[in-house]
């Protein structure tokens, strides 16, 4: 009874500090999308999704998440598959060089892009010099633009998620497979893949999640032409002061993270 | 299949570059000796570095995300240490539902944070902007300090502070003089990952930034929608500079990769 007090002791002023300052405000911000002038509903989702830019909005959204997510998925495992045979020396300063973006301000690996994409880009007067194109295009504030900075932005944790996977994996069992005769081909999808499921899972919610909450990318290589929720919902309340319309975008934001969570670790099972 | 294919070795070099070239071409960008920003720049200098320097608006947001910075690393050590601890060495009903709480704030996206603390804080209650800022990345900090020092913890044997109390000493004395000496770079690398995450955080410090408050990620995306110089490439050449001192530093002496 005496530790209990203790331990309890010890975990109060955090919970109560989390309990105030973050999940009533949170909650109170979250009820608002709930009612409308008072009386409970969901009326506001109904008005919110009436807007085609409002849908819009959420599907390009969903439709970057799902495509950085596979793209991520598809360089990462053989990247990572290279990565952890790779011998020690060489490992340390590759693994360094995969988790270094991750302490890097998002921004500042952000800014790259318009310094490569922008009108006097290097892409653009290649292009120009090439003859490929008369005139510089338009490559900045594109989906195509957001979707690559999303990329290089979330592609690292992937990467250590299936490295740390595959880490997991002992070398004797491809040695098997290699050994009952299975091709590469085989020994990917009916050893490596199995076996390492749950990093993919991992890194596949922690890419999607990253994609659909992301803030920095949309409002630096998207800005107000292509717009994603975080964005969105930015200008619904420094633009348009529309308070109730930034609950309902936070409450879809948590919604979809939420619901892409649950559905990745059921398909685990 | 256990050799090096060739082709997976194409696709690790390929990503590695994808994930490294950017600082590559900030860093040159950074250092170009034009007016306006083009890419290669046609001559180098020191000049924007200097000037990023000397522009009262980047000093004043330093200051600030440094003051955020150590304050939330703090608060959020302060809180999550004894957090840790009490998971680890005594077994509380409803553990798994404490550590669910407090894990909360990495679940809701910072931009939401933001906007409630906004409403709630400083509309309704006239908190100072710069307290809700200190408050939004202290919760935003909390599940790291609580994961980084569990997982010290747990590699530290139960039985030594127990030790330390039967032969006397109280349960505060055991934690201060036998417990936290050995998780010092666990602690270390909390502080490290925590105040990291703080100074690059965006999406928190959004709403909570105002006329005269404002942190140095901020102020950089408020400068850019404006100017089309060199000036964000010079600050964010310093910043990756910083960045891979501070993380070179950190790995050599606590081996923060393991925590990551």
């Amino acid at each position: 009874m005496h530790r209990n007090r203790i331990a309890w002791g010890l975990l109060a002023p955090a919970l109560a500090f989390v309990g105030v300052f973050f999940l009533l405000p949170v909650l109170a911000l979250l009820a608002g999308a709930f009612h409308v002038d008072g009386v409970p509903g969901i009326g506001r989702f109904v008005q919110f999704f009436a807007d085609p830019l409002h849908q819009q909005v959420y599907w390009r959204t969903l439709r970057l998440a799902g495509l950085a997510t596979l793209v991520s998925a598809l360089v990462c495992y053989p990247a990572a598959m290279a990565l952890v045979r790779v011998p020690p020396p060489w490992r340390g300063l590759l693994t360094g060089l995969v988790i270094l973006p991750l302490m890097v301000s998002p921004i500042a690996r952000t800014y790259s892009w318009i310094v490569l994409l922008g009108r006097n880009g290097v892409v653009n007067s290649t292009l120009v010099g090439a003859g490929v194109i008369e005139q510089p295009v338009q490559m900045l504030f594109t989906e195509a633009a957001v979707f690559v900075g999303l990329l290089q932005l979330m592609m690292p944790l992937m990467l250590v998620s299936l490295v740390s996977a595959l880490e997991n994996l002992p070398s004797d069992v491809l040695a098997a497979a290699h050994t009952l005769g299975a091709s590469r081909w085989q020994t990917f999808t009916r050893v490596v893949l199995p076996l390492t499921q749950e990093g993919l899972i991992i890194g596949g919610t922690l890419v999607f999640t990253g994609c659909v909450t992301a803030y920095i990318t949309p409002a630096m290589l998207g800005g107000p032409k292509v717009l994603m929720l975080e964005t969105l919902l930015y200008q619904k309340v420094n633009v348009a002061g529309d308070l109730p319309a930034a609950s309902v975008i936070a409450v879809l934001l948590l919604l979809t993270t939420i619901a892409v969570n649950q559905g990745l670790r059921r398909v685990a099972r | 299949m256990n050799r090096l294919s060739r082709g997976a070795l194409l696709m690790l070099v390929l990503a590695l570059a994808f994930l490294v070239g950017p600082f590559v071409v900030v860093f040159l960008a950074g250092f170009s000796g034009g007016e306006s920003l083009k890419f290669p720049p046609e001559t180098y200098s020191w000049r924007w570095v200097r000037h990023v320097l000397e522009v009262e608006a980047f000093q004043r947001s330093l200051v600030t995300s440094l003051w955020v910075g150590f304050g939330s690393t703090f608060s959020a050590l302060v809180l999550g240490v004894p957090v840790a601890y009490a998971l680890s060495r005594f077994q509380v009903p409803g553990r798994e539902w404490v550590r669910t709480a407090l894990t909360l704030p990495l679940v809701v996206p910072g931009i939401i944070v933001g906007l409630a603390l906004l409403n709630h804080m400083v509309l309704l209650y006239d908190l100072p902007v710069t307290a809700s800022l200190l408050v939004g990345h202290t919760a935003l900090l909390l599940p790291y300090t609580v994961r980084v020092v569990s997982s010290s913890l747990a590699n530290l044997r139960v039985d030594i502070d127990d030790a330390a109390v039967t032969l006397g000493a109280t349960r505060l004395q055991a934690f201060f003089k036998v417990v936290l000496p050995n998780i010092r770079a666990g602690v270390a690398a909390a502080f490290v990952l925590a105040f990291i995450t703080s100074f690059n955080q965006v999406p928190v410090s959004l709403f909570l930034t105002g006329p005269g408050v404002s942190t140095l990620p901020i102020e950089m995306m408020a400068y850019m929608e404006t100017s089309y110089d060199p000036s964000i490439a010079a600050l964010s050449t310093l910043l990756v500079a910083f960045t891979i001192v501070l993380v070179a530093v950190t790995e050599k002496v606590l081996g923060i990769s393991k925590y990551v």
